[in-house]
């Protein structure tokens, strides 16, 4: 079931490979033991009221989906999921949660209406995908195929703008077949607004002409400037609750 | 060593695509790019400093929009004019091995995204809002955003697609919170981030579920894929998880494209954040978004011919029936819903930018009535496809200058009002003629009345949707559609003539701050410049109709 999930999600042809079929075998252990232990700490998550352990639940449960990575064969993903999300998420507990929580914000309480509501959404949501992923035949077979040779190297060339893996049986031929140079360089760009973005929101600003918040509002008239104008009415347009 | 040699070979190839064939075509948004290092680049400088970071993006933006015209202006217009098929001088280029395509609908949306860039700059200019300390920030994030758009109308591969997506909107929630302090404004970024990580989300599920399925992401060949697996029957389940794939990219696209159901952020952001913003996010973020989703509605609904396309697998016109009915029936009942719900909810509008924003998801249905008509006569009717895609072009570029105009009116006057409360507004004829005779212009044509732009905007996208009906393509639908589209029009009258209404007939308030709002100043001049192109294109509106035109050959 998760498999099929997963393979939904990620569509690499190795995470077929992980369906155990025969006797057990340790692969299967495993495959059971991450996997439970991604739903249970998914499910903890959504139910616990502690900021600070919800975070660490969902770092158990994103450290379980990187090992079915790493069984399904997919290592480069397994690690990348480890780093991103994993790591950032460690980030995001020690710094985010951890320094900021105050006594208020640790728990978060919810009413029996929203889980109600909440349950009853992401059932119809489960059963939806469940379905879907159950009908597609390639997703449900089980197979164990045995995986290659590791796949850092194609991915890597690939995000250089080469593609030297195999292309999937099947797949429709092309002249020259899209390499990730282009994305892997644009996101940079991306990248460097949006640290600006966060910069710009997270700054305390200290500013050297004082905003019109804490001059006095009767510089009102024609005279003032569009700039000063702007700034004022923006504060004036607050409805109430500025800090 | 076959090994080698062909990896040799592998390198020249990817070399040569990359360096010959999509740079020169890419330099576009390697400008954007360079000008968003340049007002970094430029604050870290103590001389330069002193240099507005407003001054060096229009500077950029400039260089370029020279880009994107040469781009426009190197698309042959011949083969149009002549009525015939128009093949041969359609231009269809993939560029970065099939990542992203220039066509004429990239050249034109492009180029309607810089020509905004320029206006919208000085705009902001002028309104003051980013001030110098925040001018840096503010341009950085303008600019990023619309690099993200220029790619969304580009977009040719699922990856890509979703990341222009993520490109576009990742700076638009820090712009929302621009505002720092006002509790309303952050607010309002907050709501939009979840909002659109959610979307994202979504959308990026249903991505894995076609590529997953069809076994590839590139656009052209998903179609191909398509046609494969759907004809094979629905009774292999696949086709249940297509669609379903297919909805959940279609929730991506609603909330880019403030579709209903997906469009709860859109009056909360527009009112929270500043007028600026949402005369940004109504206009790029739109046009971005309805180019958008005519790339997937075409990439996937029709099989592409042409040069560097893969050379049509199979896929023909008549195998991607259903497909196209699918999505005709998505994106049809989806705009019926908006347009009807955004002019309803109009009504009760007290705050100006709240009432703009209804009026956004408003006209987003109006556009995508005529997306859904194009797509209904592809195969049936090849001219009324092209011509309906003409029709989203044209309207595109005359929404340009109304909604940039009406959003520049409510923050100018915010600038001398203090507020954005139509009541406020009350009165302004007796003081201020030329603001509120501008606002009329631009609202009378935000309704759809001659002799302005937005006029002949609605009636091209009506008359699209009459072709279809006479066609006989998804004749049901248009009907409705049609008759939907006409009974909006007339409810849209009465909201926004009341604010008229209010700002002629209403006796002013005693205590109004702020003097009189002439055009003959610099924000006038602003509002001037954005206000005289409706009415001129209302008449003269044969140009731009004309690049709309080449714009709608791409649906060929």
């Amino acid at each position: 079931m998760i498999t099929s999930l997963l393979a939904s999600a990620v569509p690499m042809s190795g995470l077929l490979a992980a369906l155990p079929v025969a006797a057990v075998n340790w692969h299967s252990v495993l495959f059971l033991l991450f996997a439970a232990v991604a739903c249970a700490c998914a499910v903890a998550v959504v139910l616990a009221d502690n900021v600070v352990r919800m975070a660490f639940y969902l770092v158990l449960s994103l450290a379980a989906t990187a090992g079915l990575f790493f069984l399904a064969g997919a290592e480069f993903v397994g690690a990348m999921q480890l780093m991103i999300y994993v790591g950032g998420t460690l980030v995001l507990l020690v710094f985010g949660v951890m320094l900021t929580a105050q006594a208020p914000f640790v728990a978060i309480k919810t009413s029996t209406g929203d889980r109600v509501l909440a349950g009853m959404v992401g059932a119809a949501l489960l059963a939806v995908l469940l379905q879907a992923a159950f009908r597609v035949e390639p997703w449900r077979r089980p197979a164990m195929a045995a995986v290659a040779a590791p796949a850092a190297t194609p991915i890597g060339m690939a995000l250089l703008g080469v593609r030297v893996d195999e292309p999937v049986a099947g797949a429709p031929p092309a002249a020259v077949r899209s390499g990730y140079l282009l994305p892997f360089e644009i996101v940079s760009v991306h990248l460097l607004v949006v640290l600006v973005g966060a910069a710009y929101l997270a700054r305390a600003k200290r500013r050297r002409t004082p905003r019109a918040i804490d001059v006095a509002a009767s510089s009102v008239g024609p005279v003032v400037t569009a700039r000063e104008a702007a700034r004022s009415s923006a504060s004036a347009l607050a409805s109430g609750g500025q800090r | 060593m076959n090994q080698t040699m062909n990896l040799g070979s592998l390198i020249t190839g990817s070399l040569n695509d990359t360096l010959a064939v999509s740079l020169p075509l890419f330099r576009t948004e390697l400008c954007l790019a360079a000008t968003i290092v340049l007002v970094l680049l430029c604050r870290m400088l103590p001389l330069l400093r002193r240099l507005d970071a407003g001054l060096v993006a229009l500077g950029g933006v400039c260089f370029a929009l020279w880009f994107a015209w040469n781009d426009m202006r190197g698309i042959p217009v011949g083969g149009l004019q002549d009525g015939s098929a128009g093949g041969a001088a359609i231009v269809r280029q993939e560029l970065f091995g099939g990542l992203l395509v220039f066509d004429s609908l990239t050249a034109y949306i492009r180029l309607l995204l810089m020509g905004f860039l320029a206006v919208y700059i000085p705009f902001t200019k002028a309104s003051g809002i980013p001030d110098h300390e925040d001018g840096a920030d503010f341009y950085t994030l303008v600019l990023g955003a619309t690099l993200g758009m220029c790619l969304m109308a580009s977009a040719n591969h699922l990856l890509m697609v979703f990341m222009a997506v993520e490109m576009a909107s990742v700076p638009s929630y820090a712009l929302a919170g621009l505002l720092k302090g006002r509790k309303a404004s952050s607010e309002a970024a907050l709501k939009y981030a979840v909002y659109g990580a959610g979307a994202a989300g979504i959308m990026l599920y249903g991505i894995s579920l076609l590529a997953g399925l069809l076994g590839t992401c590139h656009l052209p060949s998903m179609a191909a894929e398509l046609s494969r697996v759907v004809d094979a029957g629905s009774a292999s389940g696949n086709v249940m998880v297509l669609a379903l794939g297919g909805l959940m990219v279609a929730v991506g696209l609603a909330f880019k494209l403030s579709a209903v159901p997906f469009h709860f952020w859109c009056p909360d952001v527009f009112e929270g954040a500043a007028a600026e913003i949402g005369g940004f996010l109504s206009v790029a973020s739109k046009a971005a978004a309805v180019a958008l989703l005519l790339r997937i509605c075409f990439g996937l609904g029709v099989p592409t011919t042409g040069h560097g396309a893969v050379a049509a697998i199979g896929a023909n016109l008549a195998e991607l029936g259903s497909t196209r009915h699918f999505i005709v029936a998505v994106v049809g009942l989806m705009a019926a819903v908006t347009c009807t719900l955004g002019n309803l909810a109009a009504y009760g509008q007290t705050n100006m930018k709240r009432l703009l924003a209804y009026s956004t998801i408003a006209h987003a249905g109006y556009l995508m009535m005529a997306v859904a008509a194009a797509v209904a006569m592809v195969g049936i009717d090849p001219a009324g496809s092209r011509d309906a895609v003409s029709a989203v072009a044209f309207y595109l570029g005359t929404y340009l200058f109304m909604n940039l105009g009406a959003f520049a009116i409510v923050a100018l006057l915010r600038n001398r009002l203090r507020s954005e409360e139509i009541d406020s507004y009350a009165g302004l004829v007796r003081s201020s003629p030329g603001i509120v005779i501008a606002t009329g212009v631009v609202l009378v044509s935000l309704i759809g009345l001659p002799p302005l732009a937005g006029f002949v905007a609605k009636f091209l996208v009506f008359s699209s949707l009459v072709q279809a009906i006479t066609a006989g393509a998804e004749r049901p639908l248009m009907l409705v559609l049609l008759v939907v589209g006409g009974f909006n029009t007339v409810i849209s009258l009465f909201y926004y003539l009341r604010v008229l209404k209010v700002m002629t007939f209403d006796p002013p308030p005693a205590d109004r701050p702020g003097g009189e709002f002439s055009l003959v100043s610099l924000p006038g001049a602003i509002v001037t410049a954005l206000v005289v192109p409706v009415v001129v294109l209302g008449i003269f509106w044969s140009g731009l109709y004309a690049c709309a035109q080449l714009a709608g050959a791409f649906a060929s």
